[in-house]
């Protein structure tokens, strides 16, 4: 394993901070050691000094994407944290419904929802069955956009495949769930066709301006800000608040705070959960 | 952590060698005559690892005996046991979810090691497993703490806000916006 110096952990640190907003300080210097070390061997680098200026030349960014790959975490579950989906299922979407169904019986009901640290999909594909389940039959009768996005070119690639193995899936997802939802074929379990349809992912840096992607009823931002600086974290959820509709609704992590972040929201409970609300 | 194994084997000679050999080498086993008789036996109890030959006689052979073991349970692994002839059967049972094969005669010393890659892939799994719990149990706490706290900060926001209009308003004299402000603060 290739060893990292002080100055160059400095250099790298903020090399990953301009391409991804993840704001990683000194303590991580054995994260990027066992991370980076087989990219800079890989790219016949024998440091990391070496490794940032050959990425820092690759036009075509594979260096750059191969980082992001190796230091952003994709710890997520199917139903991680059941709240925000009994949220979703028992308090959001019933009164969206009541706010957003026209008066026409034959306009459809548009509702837009978007994962903003998608990752490899559990939290997409978890809405995705909740709004399957909740709307059933009537699905046809609604309009509905489901965009997951992530940082991680791997992330989203996986995540647009609905693929996961034993260990992905088993934790979460309950038999009745895994059996109705995805099917196995070659050792992995696969989306089924009728759920994978409803979401679409592609890949977004938070940092960047996001607001070409229009306005959403719902933004589930979970446990991704963790990784940003109090500076980075304020811009973001202002961002957040420029995309969602007035009476939208953001969930965050459920140890995450928006005290002193961002004060256009406020914090409001249901049952044991917490979501946001523009003031 | 000894693994419970359940070994499925038409011929009584190679049944009793693999008994024999298993628990010589410290491990918990159990041995069926064919895949019907293995079959019953899984629905009664949990084993970590079934080896099982690829084909007996009867219904239920190698391939439909891994399946039962998978429905039952995920985690339980399959080592099949095949003939050189039918290696293609094997890779198809490797695909249907077996964790390895074994070529006839078997080696034991190959298949001692392949149960050390599973016994120490199940201490991995369990150990994440832990951790992960541990996680869970940290993450709840935290969150009720943090939900609490931020309605709390909210709610007091909120009377702060409440209380510097009223102390800016030019009209209505000191003491009833004093008076006003306390109870805004004592509600």
């Amino acid at each position: 394993m290739i060893k990292i110096t002080p100055e160059e952990l400095k250099l790298i640190t903020g090399y990953i901070h301009d391409i991804s907003g993840i704001h990683l300080d000194a303590s991580k210097k054995y994260l990027l050691e066992t991370r980076l070390s087989a990219i800079a061997e890989e790219h016949g680098c024998t440091s990391y000094q070496e490794l940032y200026q050959k990425a820092k030349r690759d036009a075509r960014k594979v260096i750059e994407k191969q980082i992001i790959d190796a230091i952003s975490t994709n710890e997520t579950l199917f139903f991680r944290d059941n709240g925000p989906f009994e949220l979703l299922r028992h308090k959001i979407l019933p009164e969206l419904i009541d706010a957003r169904t026209p008066k026409s019986p034959r306009l459809k009901t548009p509702i837009r929802i978007w994962s903003a640290a998608a990752s490899t999909g559990q939290e997409v594909y978890s809405i995705a069955i909740v709004l399957k389940e909740l709307l059933g039959n009537d699905l046809s009768r609604f309009n509905i956009k489901l965009l997951g996005t992530d940082i991680s070119d791997a992330a989203i690639r996986q995540a647009s495949m609905g693929k996961y193995n034993k260990f992905e899936i088993e934790r979460g997802l309950a038999r009745d769930k895994l059996n109705k939802y995805f099917t196995l074929s070659g050792g992995y379990w696969k989306i089924k066709d009728e759920i994978r349809v409803m979401a679409t992912f592609r890949k977004l840096n938070l940092m960047l301006p996001f607001g070409a992607l229009g306005k959403f009823d719902i933004v589930f931002c979970r446990n991704v800000a963790i990784y940003f600086t109090l500076e980075d974290r304020k811009k973001l959820f202002n961002k957040i608040a420029d995309v969602l509709e007035p009476d939208g609704y953001l969930i965050i992590g459920s140890t995450e705070s928006l005290t002193g972040i961002c004060p256009r929201f406020v914090p409001k409970r249901h049952l044991r959960s917490i979501y946001y609300q523009l003031k | 952590m000894s693994m419970s194994i359940l070994v499925a084997d038409d011929d009584p000679v190679i049944r009793r060698l693999f008994e024999k050999r298993l628990q010589d080498a410290g491990y918990t086993v159990q041995v069926a005559e064919d895949g019907m008789q293995a079959g019953s036996i899984l629905a009664a109890s949990h084993f970590d690892v079934v080896i099982t030959d690829l084909v007996m006689p009867g219904d239920i052979g190698g391939i439909e005996l891994l399946q039962i073991a998978k429905d039952k349970d995920p985690l339980t692994e399959v080592i099949v046991v095949t003939a050189h002839s039918s290696i293609d059967t094997a890779v198809s049972a490797m695909k249907k979810g077996a964790a390895d094969y074994l070529e006839k005669p078997v080696n034991f010393d190959e298949l001692f090691l392949r149960l050390e890659k599973i016994n120490e892939l199940r201490s991995l799994i369990r150990n994440a497993d832990d951790l992960r719990n541990a996680m869970d149990v940290t993450e709840s706490t935290a969150a009720q703490t943090i939900g609490d706290l931020e309605l709390l900060v909210s709610d007091l926001q909120l009377k702060l806000d409440r209380v510097e209009e009223i102390l800016k308003r030019r009209e209505g004299n000191c003491e009833e916006r004093i008076a006003e402000s306390l109870s805004i603060i004592h509600e």
